[in-house]
């Protein structure tokens, strides 16, 4: 085994917006054609470049994480927090720069994912623990104390379309804590469950820690960082700021200056 | 520890263009999220509503009967010795599940963006699970054939054999082109409203309301360019015996569908890498 579960290298992820959006109509690619022709007779040849508005998400990203450590991730919407979890899941891809992974990794990236609103709760928990990675024989096996973490026993065999947002979250999260991953990434996923819930769930991740599992959090909560990971990274405008322990960054934060 | 770290397999991300390899294997090794995604889509059609399973019979046997009628008795297109109604659901049969699988295929990224953005898996597997789950649509429609054969008189000869692999070149068919509409589709959502009038032509293109001698011998090689073609006149031969097999048919649409196939398996692998930013 490596040193590093998790490393990442320049990576860079850049999204194209506006008038070279793709999911547009043929219409679009006429109009846009016409735009262009009619701009450069009125001011003279242009760099196509100059039409496209671009986005780096991520930009000249390092990061060297170890097996075992809990990681918390924050900054504000928009600073690539999201994206880089994403990628790291391989459910996007970078536009440069690269990422090694070392083992499985497991998600959690937000609520309610992949369940389909006519299944039931055993119906859905087969199908998200499927969809995330898990054997049928494992979900099986699995399937008890997926339930009892969850506390939605009596409701297994209710449409999910009636449950409350609190047992969503309480079954999506259940079902991604028992994965079989090593490297276990969760985005923002806690804050919809009550105060018992977040406990448990804290709980579980001090959990996956012991186990030797890799752990990054994103959270808005700094108490539960705090309470949580002894290390944070700050992202800002897709770029790290800061990449410490976490009492000293959260001084930076709560006082910067 | 608990996780042994001699088995941990190194991944790296890097970026992707161009031409990518199938990466088949891929596909085999999720082939169980496959079933799943397969199972789910069979079972929410079918629990959604009670008519969903009559569906299935009821519009086959309706478009035949408005064949018969139009084509059969008001047109009167001969369909030589065998009964127009007859003649028609076999036609029926297998234009149904290929209409249905290449519709739901073309639609299996766009309207998975909810799984699609989450999860990692071959994206391949969606318009796989597509064509698979009309598969449960067509046997479903032959139980309703197979009895109308009989009360006409038909008792299928060995040449029924042949089905399965015939329903195969319609699913390669379906895949084929769905693969391509699907990608496109990710590009251009005008492939949503596009897919009516595409069936529409190629039904007309495909002899399901009529018999192919009706197409003129100067068009025919570009006719059977068309793999249903071959489909539906396959499975009329090897449900009544009434017509020759289309040996040189099915050979020729083998080749355009693997084709068609082959080359959408690349054209997707290659639009795959920015589904999930754009869908």
């Amino acid at each position: 085994m490596g040193e590093y579960a998790i490393e990442v290298s320049q990576l860079g992820k850049r999204f194209v917006l506006g008038t070279r959006g793709l999911h547009r109509g043929l219409h679009q690619v006429y109009e846009n054609a016409v735009r262009r022709t009619v701009g450069r007779l009125k001011n003279g040849p242009q760099q196509d470049g100059d039409t496209a508005r671009v986005l780096w998400a991520l930009r000249n990203v390092d990061l060297k994480i170890r097996h075992g450590e809990i990681v918390g991730l924050i900054g504000h919407n928009g600073a690539g927090k999201s994206v880089l979890l994403k990628i790291l899941s391989r459910i996007t891809w970078p536009t440069e720069g690269y990422a090694l992974v070392e083992g499985k990794v497991g998600s959690m990236l937000e609520v309610g994912a992949g369940f389909h609103p006519e299944f039931t709760g055993r119906e859905n928990l087969f199908l998200v623990g499927a969809t995330l990675g898990m054997e049928l024989s494992e979900i099986r096996a699995k399937f008890d104390n997926i339930v009892a973490f969850a506390e939605v026993e009596g409701m297994l065999d209710t449409p999910v379309k009636r449950y409350s947002s609190g047992m969503y979250v309480r079954l999506a999260f259940s079902v991604a804590a028992h994965l079989d991953a090593n490297i276990m990434l969760f985005d923002e996923v806690i804050a919809v469950g009550d105060v018992n819930f977040r406990e448990k769930c804290l709980q579980r991740i001090k959990e996956m820690s012991a186990e030797g599992r890799t752990v990054i959090f994103v959270s808005h909560n700094l108490e539960t960082l705090r309470e949580l990971c002894p290390r944070t990274i700050v992202m800002n405008h897709g770029h790290i700021q800061h990449d410490g322990p976490t009492n000293e960054i959260l001084e930076k934060y709560q006082h910067p200056g | 520890m608990k996780f042994d770290s001699n088995h941990l397999v190194t991944q790296r991300i890097e970026p992707h263009t161009g031409w990518m390899p199938l990466n088949l294997h891929e596909v085999y090794e999720y082939r169980r999220l496959l079933a799943i995604f397969v199972w789910r889509d069979v079972k929410a059609r079918y629990k959604q509503t009670l008519a969903g399973v009559t569906w299935v019979i009821i519009q086959p046997l309706i478009t035949m009967v408005v064949f018969t009628v139009f084509f059969g008795h008001w047109l009167g297109i001969s369909s030589g010795d065998v009964p127009f109604p007859v003649f028609a659901f076999c036609g029926l049969v297998p234009w149904t599940y290929f209409v249905h699988s290449l519709t739901v295929a073309s639609h299996s990224v766009v309207g998975q963006q909810s799984v699609i953005s989450k999860a990692y898996f071959p994206r391949l597997l969606l318009p796989l699970a597509s064509v698979l789950g009309g598969l449960v649509d067509l046997f479903t429609s032959m139980l309703v054939l197979i009895p109308l054969m009989l009360y006409y008189g038909f008792v299928p000869g060995p040449q029924i054999l042949a089905l399965p692999l015939l329903v195969l070149l319609a699913a390669l068919t379906a895949l084929g082109v769905g693969l391509w509409l699907a990608a496109i589709n990710v590009r251009f959502r005008d492939v949503n409203h596009a897919m009516p009038f595409i069936t529409q032509l190629w039904l007309f293109s495909t002899p399901v309301a009529y018999p192919i001698s009706v197409v003129p011998q100067a068009w025919r090689p570009l006719y059977e360019l068309n793999p249903m073609v071959a489909v539906v006149e396959g499975f009329r031969w090897a449900l009544t015996g009434e017509t020759e097999l289309p040996l040189r048919m099915v050979l020729i649409s083998g080749g355009v569908a693997l084709v068609i196939l082959v080359a959408g398996l690349y054209w997707f692998r290659r639009e795959e890498i920015m589904f999930s930013d754009v869908v």
